[in-house]
This record gives C-alpha cells, sequence and structure tokens, in this order.
C-alpha cells in the first residue's frame, strides 16, 4: 500500500535547494485548490481540507521528515526549510498535522516495530487524526505539575482526568496523552508517561471551547475511566517527560519563520494604501520600522537556517526568533487596526476600492496566539536566562 | 554571546580578532579614551600608530595603494573587534570613509600616493563635506578658491590635510587641501566618546588638487557612505555585545536581598531581551557583509539602523542594571554608552536610515 502511495520518492536531499523548490512549488501550485489558499481560517478542520491532504498523501509528499520506508519524504532540515517556505508562499492551508508533526515522529524514534507498522500508514491515509493531550487546567507553562492519571489495571491502563486547548480534538479520533503513572516520584518529571489513546473509547467527552476569533479551534478532553491497552504506552512507563521534549528537534525553527508576520505585513501595506496612509508622515514611520524589523527577522532566521543546512544542531538560542517573531506579528497587527480608524470597530473584514478585503481583525485576534503556545514568550525568556546566559538561580 | 558568524574557511577573520586582541591588550581602550578626553584630542597618536602598524588602516584599500584589498567580511569583523575592545579611536569615519572615497575614485599617481599615507598611517585626511546637521556642506570653489565651513570633521587638529568635496558651478569636485594651507580655521568641540569634531572654516583659501568630479565622484562618495555604514553597524554590533558580557557579568555577581541580582526574573528578562537585541544587531551585520552586490546599499541600511538602535538600547539599559555605579564616570559602562550614542548618530540615525530604505523598496 505504501509503494502505491508514493509514486514520487527519490533522494531529494541529493538535490540542491533551489532544483527542490522548483519541484515542490510546481507541483504544489498545481494541486492545492485554489480556495483553500490563504485561507481566513489558521486552523481549518479535517473535513474542511481533506482533498488537499489525501493529494498530498498521494504524492507521498504529506510528511516531509519522516524516513522514506516509512512514507515520509526523508528530507533534512534545510530541505524541510524549503518545503516550508514554499507551503507558506503559496498560501496552503495548515491540515491537522498532529500526526505528521508529532505522534509519528515520536513513534518512528521511540515506538515498537508494532506500534510503527499499525499507527503510521493510518497517519498518512488520514483514517487516524491526531491531537495533542499535554496541558491541563492547573498544568501549562507548568507542564510537569499534570495530574491526568493512568493507573495499571492488568493489560490495560486506566484514565481519569481532563486535558485542555487541545486544538482540533473535535475533529481528530485519536489523542497522544501524557498522564501521570508515579504520583510519588521524587521529581513530577519522573512520573510521566506518553499514552496513544482511541478517542472514540467510552469514557472520553470532549467539548469545544470557542477562541478570541470565535471559532472552535480548541478543546477540553474529560477522561473517565477511559481504558487503553498497555501496548500503548510509547517507550517506558514513567519515562515520558524526556520523550515529549525529544520531537521538536530542528522544527523549533519555525515557531520563528517570517511567514505570518510577512503576510500580516503585505495585508497592512494594502489597508495602508488604499486608505493614503503612506502620505502621513507618522505612518511611514512606523511602517518603515515594522518593515525592517522583519527584514532583520529575515537575516536572523536565515543565520540560524545556514547551522541546519550546514549540518549542525541548534541550540537554546533559536528561540529568540521565536519571540521577535510572535511579538512583531502582534505589532503589525496593531497598527493595522490603527490605520482602519473607526473601522477597527468591525469584526468582518475591511473593503478596498479594488473589490478586495484586508482582515484587520482576524489578523489581531490571530496574533494573540502565537506569544502563548509553543511555550509561552514569558517561559522562552526564563529558558533562555538559565541556557544562553546563564543566569543564576540564586 | 552573540558575535557576527562569519564563515572563515581560511581563518583570516580569526587572525584579525587575534590581531586586534593583542593591541586591545596593548592600547587599554577606556583608559586611552579618558586620556584623549582628558586631553581634549581628536585621536590618540598612540593607538592610532598601533592600528596602521597592524594593518588596519589599510584594511579596506586595494592592493594598488599600499592595501589589504581585503572584502566586507573582514572590515566587519575588524570593526566588531574595535567595538567589543572599547577602541575608540575615528576608524570609520577617519580611515574607512577617506580611504574608501580615494579607493572608489578612477585612480591616479597622487591619488595612489595619499591612499598609501592614509594606510600607514601618516596621513590623516579628513573629509570635509557635512554641514552642522550632517547633510552636505556649502563648499564653493570659484576660481580656484574654496570658500565655506564644514561641520562635524573627526581628526581635524591632527590632519595633515583634507579631502574637500565643494561645488564648482554645479558640479561636485573633490580637493585635497594641505592642512598648512592657508585661510584655513579649525574650531574643534569636545564629542561625547572622548574625541573632539570641529569645524573647519575656509576663506578664499587657494584650492589644491582637484582629485576627481562629476558623477564618477557621486558613485564613489555613495559606495564610501555604504562601506563605512558597514564599519559602523559592525562597531556597535560589538559594543552592543560587548556591552551585554559585562552587565552579565556584574548582575551575576552583585548580591542584595541575599541573592544575586541576576537570579530575579525581572533581571533576566531585561537580560534575555538586551540579549535579543544583540543577537538582530549581529545578523544584520552578517547580512549585510555577505549580501549579493545588488542587495548591499539596503542591507546596510537595514544593519546601521539595527545596530545602532541595538547598541544604544542596550547601554541605556546596561546602565539601569548597574544602578548607581552606572552613573559614574569611573564605571566603564558609561563609556560604551557614549560611545554607542555617537557612533549611532554618525551618518544617519536609524528613523532616517529606515525611511531611505523604504523608499528605495517602494520606488522599485
Amino acid at each position: 500500500m505504501l509503494t502505491q502511495a508514493m509514486p514520487e520518492q527519490q533522494d531529494w536531499n541529493a538535490l540542491t535547494d533551489a532544483e527542490f523548490r522548483a519541484i515542490f512549488r510546481d507541483w504544489v501550485d498545481r494541486t492545492c485548490p485554489a480556495h483553500l489558499r490563504f485561507m481566513r481560517k489558521q486552523r481549518p478542520v479535517f473535513d474542511e481540507v481533506a482533498e488537499w491532504y489525501h493529494a498530498l498523501a498521494r504524492k507521498g509528499w504529506l510528511s516531509p521528515v519522516w524516513p522514506q520506508e516509512w512514507g515520509g519524504m526523508g528530507l533534512n532540515a534545510a530541505k524541510h526549510i524549503v518545503y516550508v517556505e514554499e507551503w507558506a508562499r503559496l498560501g496552503c492551508p495548515r491540515i491537522p498535522d498532529h500526526g505528521i508533526g508529532l505522534t509519528g515522529p515520536l513513534l518512528i524514534e521511540f515506538g515498537t516495530e508494532e506500534q510503527k507498522a499499525h499507527f503510521l500508514p493510518r497517519i498518512l491515509s488520514g483514517e487516524h487524526v491526531w491531537c495533542q493531550g499535554y496541558s491541563e487546567p492547573n498544568a501549562g507553562s507548568d507542564l510537569a505539575s499534570l495530574r491526568t492519571s493512568a493507573v495499571r489495571d492488568g493489560d490495560e491502563f486506566v484514565i481519569n482526568g481532563q486535558k485542555i486547548w487541545t486544538t482540533l480534538a473535535h475533529c481528530a479520533n485519536w489523542i497522544l496523552l501524557l498522564a501521570r503513572t508515579d504520583k510519588e516520584a521524587a521529581k513530577p518529571q519522573n512520573g510521566i508517561t506518553v499514552l496513544l489513546v482511541d478517542l472514540t473509547s467510552p469514557g472520553v467527552v470532549v467539548r469545544t471551547i470557542p477562541n478570541l476569533r470565535e471559532e472552535a479551534d480548541f478543546c477540553e478532553v474529560f477522561f473517565d475511566n477511559v481504558r487503553v491497552p498497555a501496548k500503548n504506552v510509547v517507550g517506558e512507563v514513567n519515562a515520558g517527560w524526556a520523550l515529549a521534549k525529544a520531537v521538536l528537534g530542528h522544527e523549533r525553527i519555525f515557531l520563528g519563520a517570517p511567514s505570518r508576520p510577512e503576510y500580516a505585513l503585505k495585508r497592512l501595506e494594502l489597508l495602508a494604501e488604499d486608505r493614503g496612509a503612506f502620505g502621513d508622515a507618522a505612518f511611514r514611520s512606523r511602517y518603515a520600522k515594522l518593515r525592517l524589523d522583519l527584514y532583520d527577522l529575515g537575516s536572523a532566521f536565515e543565520r540560524f537556517a545556514k547551522v541546519l543546512r550546514e549540518g549542525g544542531t541548534l541550540g537554546a538560542d533559536v528561540s529568540v526568533l521565536k519571540l521577535f517573531c510572535t511579538e512583531l506579528y502582534q505589532r503589525i497587527t496593531e497598527e493595522t487596526l490603527a490605520v482602519a480608524g473607526e473601522e477597527a470597530r468591525f469584526y468582518d473584514d475591511l473593503p478596498l476600492g479594488d473589490g478586495g478585503h484586508v482582515d484587520a481583525m482576524n489578523l489581531f485576534l490571530d496574533a494573540r496566539a502565537p506569544a502563548i503556545f509553543g511555550g509561552s514568550n514569558e517561559i522562552q525568556r526564563n529558558i533562555l536566562a538559565k541556557a544562553v546566559l546563564g543566569l543564576p538561580s540564586r | 554571546m552573540p558575535l557576527i558568524q562569519l564563515d572563515d574557511p581560511d581563518a583570516t577573520l580569526a587572525m584579525l580578532r587575534d590581531s586586534l586582541a593583542a593591541l586591545a591588550a596593548e592600547a587599554d581602550g577606556p583608559a586611552t579614551f579618558r586620556r584623549r578626553r582628558a586631553a581634549g584630542a581628536d585621536l590618540d597618536p598612540q593607538v592610532w600608530r598601533a592600528l596602521a602598524e597592524a594593518g588596519f588602516l589599510a584594511l579596506p584599500l586595494p592592493e594598488d595603494m599600499g592595501g589589504l584589498a581585503l572584502g566586507r567580511p573582514e572590515l566587519t569583523v575588524a570593526a566588531e573587534a574595535l567595538g567589543r575592545s572599547l577602541i575608540t579611536e575615528p576608524y570609520a569615519t577617519l580611515a574607512v570613509f577617506p580611504g574608501t572615497l580615494l579607493a572608489a575614485l578612477p585612480p591616479d599617481e597622487h591619488l595612489r600616493d595619499l591612499a598609501a599615507g592614509l594606510g600607514r598611517g601618516e596621513a590623516i585626511l579628513p573629509v570635509l563635506w557635512q554641514d552642522a546637521r550632517g547633510r552636505r556642506a556649502p563648499l564653493a570653489l570659484t576660481d580656484d578658491l574654496l570658500t565655506g565651513t564644514a561641520h562635524l570633521v573627526a581628526g581635524a587638529s591632527s590632519a595633515t590635510g583634507f579631502l574637500v568635496l565643494a561645488a564648482e558651478g554645479g558640479e561636485p569636485v573633490l580637493i585635497h587641501l594641505p592642512a598648512s594651507a592657508p585661510g584655513l580655521r579649525v574650531v574643534a568641540r569636545p564629542g561625547i566618546d572622548g574625541a573632539t569634531l570641529a569645524s573647519v572654516s575656509l576663506h578664499d583659501v587657494p584650492a589644491g588638487r582637484v582629485l576627481a568630479r562629476g558623477a564618477a565622484l557621486e558613485t564613489a562618495l555613495t559606495q564610501a557612505i555604504t562601506t563605512t555604514r558597514l564599519a559602523l553597524a559592525a562597531e556597535l554590533a560589538g559594543i552592543g555585545a560587548r556591552a551585554l558580557e559585562i552587565t552579565v557579568d556584574y548582575t551575576a555577581n552583585r548580591v542584595q536581598f541575599g541573592k544575586t541580582i541576576a537570579s530575579f526574573q525581572a533581571i533576566q528578562h531585561r537580560l534575555v531581551d538586551m540579549w535579543a537585541e544583540a543577537e538582530f544587531a549581529c545578523s544584520a551585520c552578517l547580512n549585510a557583509a555577505t549580501a549579493p552586490e545588488g542587495e548591499v546599499a539596503q542591507a546596510v541600511l537595514a544593519a546601521k539602523a539595527r545596530a545602532g538602535d541595538s547598541a544604544t538600547a542596550i547601554t541605556r539599559k546596561a546602565i539601569q542594571l548597574h544602578g548607581a555605579m552606572g552613573f559614574t564616570d569611573q564605571c566603564d559602562i558609561g563609556l560604551y554608552l557614549k560611545r554607542a550614542i555617537a557612533l549611532n548618530a554618525t551618518l544617519g540615525q536609524p528613523e532616517e536610515l529606515r525611511l531611505a530604505f523604504l523608499s528605495a523598496e517602494r520606488a522599485a
């Protein structure tokens, strides 16, 4: 089945970045449906983007970094950056990607052969749609304090507790769960286990939580005596914390990729042109600052990308990109609301003279999220203080 | 800690850094700053000679001008190292600017000799071209006589000669004038970075030799400004990175309430933001040092703006984190602030540079 699903495989890493870019862009541009490009919605549900998901899977291009033996493209970090850049440039929609980006890599690195053989093809086929069960009401930034429990009972674990901020759980059928298996561990990190849990199991309830954008992309998930086969533990029992932290790797660079602020600045430029704001010296000055911040983000991103291209690994310092990028995205969307003037009172998109629209409020609201997720910017600063500056704790 | 991470396949850059570190160990940047300031001087002849001997003054010159024909990466690293060591001689304005200006002109024998002297540190040739606000000065050449006043001139009291950018009719001309020319008057004022800046007035000064004129001169001037801004940006990046290190050390050792102040989260987050500023300055300089030829002008505008904002912000915050100690003249951190302010104000503050970048981009 896998060989049929990937007629287009080759050693992509043997190509130059430019060759790979041309091949990838050409196919994506021809294949990704026009109505899915530059979607207003940041996190469409599976059904909305299913045709694009399946087209990628048929081509064998759904999983950029999985090894080819498991149906991935086997891209190295440099080619992966090209993949992500072209995806953003062409305005392709984000697909529900927790299976591809989270569960898949975790299983490939730490899973049993049986787990890999069972789960990986089902991610590619879209049969299994995954979500990430990490945060809890009282365990957000302090994730290690999580309390959802998994208690061994024969060949099964019994799960009780609650997860929250579970993105797209309402359109997922599997959840990658971090659960507490040892309440007595000396350090809370040492009593956590990773489990693969079928969301259609009895005792699971999923409820959506409308967000600031009045859309339902995150959820809370309740577990009431949910029974999970013990063979669905990934790695060792009580050793899940290290697994959960291991999977990000080079992909941390993407939390600071300039594509969101770049898109937002383009929208600001369109609105400013339409409203004649470039004639205002004060606006021009503020716009120039945002433009140069974006340009300099590009230079900083390139410095870290170069490390990856040359086969190096990224240190903790890469999260400087996340800080700068997410805060720049916010500032651009704040300026867009300022240019909107009295029209900033509207929720819907602002009409332009040429018949186009600018989703000023949508972007402003969307920009609140990235500074919070993926480790809030305050947590990032704590980590950088220790890991990069070596600041003392007493 | 932040550094401009240029490729260094043949270890030239490492050699430059080592060479300057050796020089800095002898010269002691902060001490020289204070000594020069106390003397009301415009440069320190000993340090300037040491820079010449180490090859730094000839670095931007081509080989036929006695130079090392090194490129943007080497200049970037040299200037960054000067900034880190707080060697505050007017390197960008008095070595890079006249050097690259002469190097970009259609060459002749006299021009080569002038440039070679500059590289050896024997000739000190400030360019007279700015008015009090940094615009083109109204210096006029009429009937072979030069008249007008130039301001913001570094090295005027130490000068062996001047390169005068004047207008003859509507055409720009560049004239080499000996420092001893009659009718030439220098009035020096203290600069914030411990070196004087001068106003140089010319009253019917008989013009010396015309080095260049017209469009070729304008092109050379534009190139010289870009290269000098790159050197300024890299020096600012070095100042910011070093000021950050000093502040990390200070706060990690200063104990209050029974703990080092660097253990407080409020202080940690400020230091992280200062570090991020320094990182972005370095990556902007890296981009400007390696940009393809057609993109250099914009990349340099961005780098000078970023590094200027970054160095001035880091050093201001560094003063705050040093507490009352930071407000003393005795503490070196204040010298970093003053040097950052001076270089940031040289050849365009960030706002002006950003608007220039935007105008060029929107015109394209």
